[in-house]
Formats: C-alpha cells, structure tokens, sequence
C-alpha cells in the first residue's frame, strides 16, 4: 500500500506516519518512508538521523536550458539504493530536504531531484511490494501540486479544532481530485466521543482510525523521540497499530 | 508597522496573528490582517467563523478571474477583496488552493 500523509500544521502527520512506518516494517514488511516536508518532524518520528545536507542535492544537474533534472541513470529503484538513508527497523527514508537557515535556494536541486524521482516511482512496479509511507507538509498545497504521485491512498490527519476541521475538509476536497485515491480520515487527539462526531459531522465521512490524545506523544516530541522507542505500549501506539491492520488488510476506507 | 508571523505548523501562528491584530485594533489602530497562507485560516482566529472564513475569496484568484482591471491599486484590492472582520480589523486573503494543478513543483 503506498499512502500519503495530509492534514493541517500541527495536527500529528508526522508522528502517525513515523509510527505507521515502524510498525509495518517491525510486522516484516519493506518500508519505504518519503518526507517532502521542508520542516523536520518525519525524521525524529521515525527516530533516524537526519544528514545535514539532502543526499539528493548530488542526484541533480543542470541540463543545456539552465533547468535542474536527474542525472542520467537515476530511476527509483538507484535513487532508494543512493539517496535513501537507514532508519529504524529496516526502513529507507528518502528526504526532499531541510530548510535552513539561507532559506530553500540551497536545497533547490535536492527539492526538484525529489519531485521528479517521486514521480518516476509512481510509474514503477519496483516497489510494488513496497509500503510506502509519505509525510507530506501541511495545508493542500502539496497534494494540489503533484508531489505525492506516488499515493494511492491518503490518511488525512484531522483533530478536534476549528482550525484542523476547516484544513481537513479543504485538503479532503484537494486529495479527492485524484482518481483512484481515497482519502480515510485519522482522528487524532481525541479526548471524547463527542470529538468524533464533530469530525464526521463536519467533514461528511465516517472516520477510519481514531487515535485517543495521549501524553506520551507529547513527551516524545518534547524529547525528539520517536514514539514508538519513547511508550511502544502507549494508547497512540495502539490505535496506529490498529491502522496498520487497516492498512495491510486493504480495508482503508470505512 | 508591518509585521510578519512565521513559525511551524500547530505552533500558533494564526491564533497570535488573530488576536495581536485585534488588540491593536482595539487599541485604536488602522489594522489590515493579511493571511498569506495557502490554507488561510486566519478569519477562525479573528473571530469571523470557520463558514465564513472559508468562503472567503484570494486576491489571486479574484485578479486571476478577470477583475484585475477593475482594481489596479493596492488600495482598491483591500477595498473590492477583503472583508470585515470584529473591531474594525481589514481581512485580505491573499491567496488559497482549491483545485490541483499539475506541474509546479
């Protein structure tokens, strides 16, 4: 299954992406974690190291009309063997990059290498066998703009605000543009039933996983730990489990 | 005075920008509230409703439909685009993403 993950700033991407991406590799299967967030946040909840440069700052080139491409020879499969790093439990994580503090224009081969590696592997059956799981910014503007071509599933990742709500349900109307790629809504920071209902009501859909607010991931990100080596048997922990049973069974969608 | 916020998703943004504009204005400011978001949000923290808030127009897309014309000063975008929000604050989205648009990376 190769997913990717939206929603609001904030709402807890990373850290259901990052404990979704360890659970399924620790069940055995292939992991490959994508981050285009130009933000940290995947990195540590995945609980990997983060190389101070983009490895794919060195897979791009400038071809004759001044334009950044792939050098030649670089199609996914090279691009994971090349400029994925090791994480956690076997994964591969392949990062578009950081900003820092000269902004975005350092990182910008890095960036236009990620686009165009993410889309060839959309193409490809190489990772067919694959999970693979994208964290992706917050807001739409990402998945209005094709840099999870890869997805054939996104898990919007919506808690119990006004904010998050009125993101969610703008994201939600973005993902569904695309064909064939069904958005299942994750309720997170839930405190009570009735935080449930004002999701469903609000966004019109059924919630597909719910995971309880619970202190440990706070901890965690406080601690720049991933959650999973922070409180594996943590009440998050379990509900994202629950969602990996979802995901692995196919049955996404409530 | 011009003053920009910046900082992480979830860390506050809105709800600091919202609430220092509104202050200001109560205190007896000219304020203009700009969301330069491209999941504008801020009219929730101003206190103009999350309905309302989100049928708000961009002033790019607005420019983009064809009324560029119609209002060629900064003055008059504020003026034709932007909306009233509590305590005399002027709202300006300045621009929002509702469809997906190939290419653009």
């Amino acid at each position: 299954m190769h997913l990717a993950v939206v929603g609001k700033g904030g709402a807890g991407k990373s850290v259901i992406a990052g404990t979704l991406a360890r659970v399924l590799a620790r069940r055995g299967r292939r992991v490959l974690a994508l981050d285009s967030d130009m933000l940290p946040g995947l990195t540590f909840s995945l609980g990997a190291d983060a190389p101070l440069a983009p490895p794919l700052l060195d897979a791009a080139e400038r071809g004759e009309d001044g334009r950044w491409r792939l050098k030649r020879g670089i199609g996914p499969v090279r691009a994971v063997q090349r400029y994925a790093t090791d994480a956690p439990d076997g994964i591969r994580l392949l990062q578009a990059g950081k900003v820092g503090p000269d902004g975005l224009a350092p990182i910008q081969p890095a960036l236009q290498a990620y686009f165009r590696v993410v889309h060839r592997l959309a193409r490809s059956r190489a990772f067919a066998d694959w999970a693979i799981v994208g964290d992706l910014p917050g807001g739409p503007r990402q998945a209005a703009f094709g840099w999870a071509p890869y997805a054939e599933g996104f898990l919007l990742v919506v808690e119990p605000t006004s904010q998050s709500l009125l993101a969610a349900r703008r994201v939600a109307r973005v993902a569904s543009q695309r064909r064939g790629s069904p958005v299942a809504v994750v309720a997170n920071k839930i405190r009570r039933e009735a935080d449930i209902a004002r999701i469903e009501a609000f966004l019109a859909t059924r919630v597909t996983a719910i995971v309880p607010a619970d202190g440990a991931v706070v901890e965690a990100e406080r601690s720049g730990a991933a959650l999973l080596d922070h409180a594996p048997g943590c009440p998050a922990v379990a509900a994202v489990a629950a969602l990996a049973d979802r995901v692995e069974a196919g049955t996404l969608r409530p | 005075m011009k003053i920009v916020v910046a900082g992480k998703g979830g860390a506050g943004k809105t709800t600091v920008s919202g609430t220092l504009a509104r202050s200001l204005a109560q205190a007896g400011e000219d304020v203009l509230a700009l969301d330069c978001d491209a999941n504008p949000m801020l009219g929730v923290s101003l206190g103009v409703g999350m309905e309302r808030t989100d049928l708000l127009v961009g002033v790019r897309q607005a420019v983009d439909a064809g009324e560029a014309e119609h209002q060629p000063t900064v003055g008059g975008m504020i003026e034709s685009f932007g909306a009233d929000a509590p305590d005399g604050v002027r709202l300006v989205v300045a621009s929002r993403i509702d469809r997906i648009d190939p290419g653009c990376p």
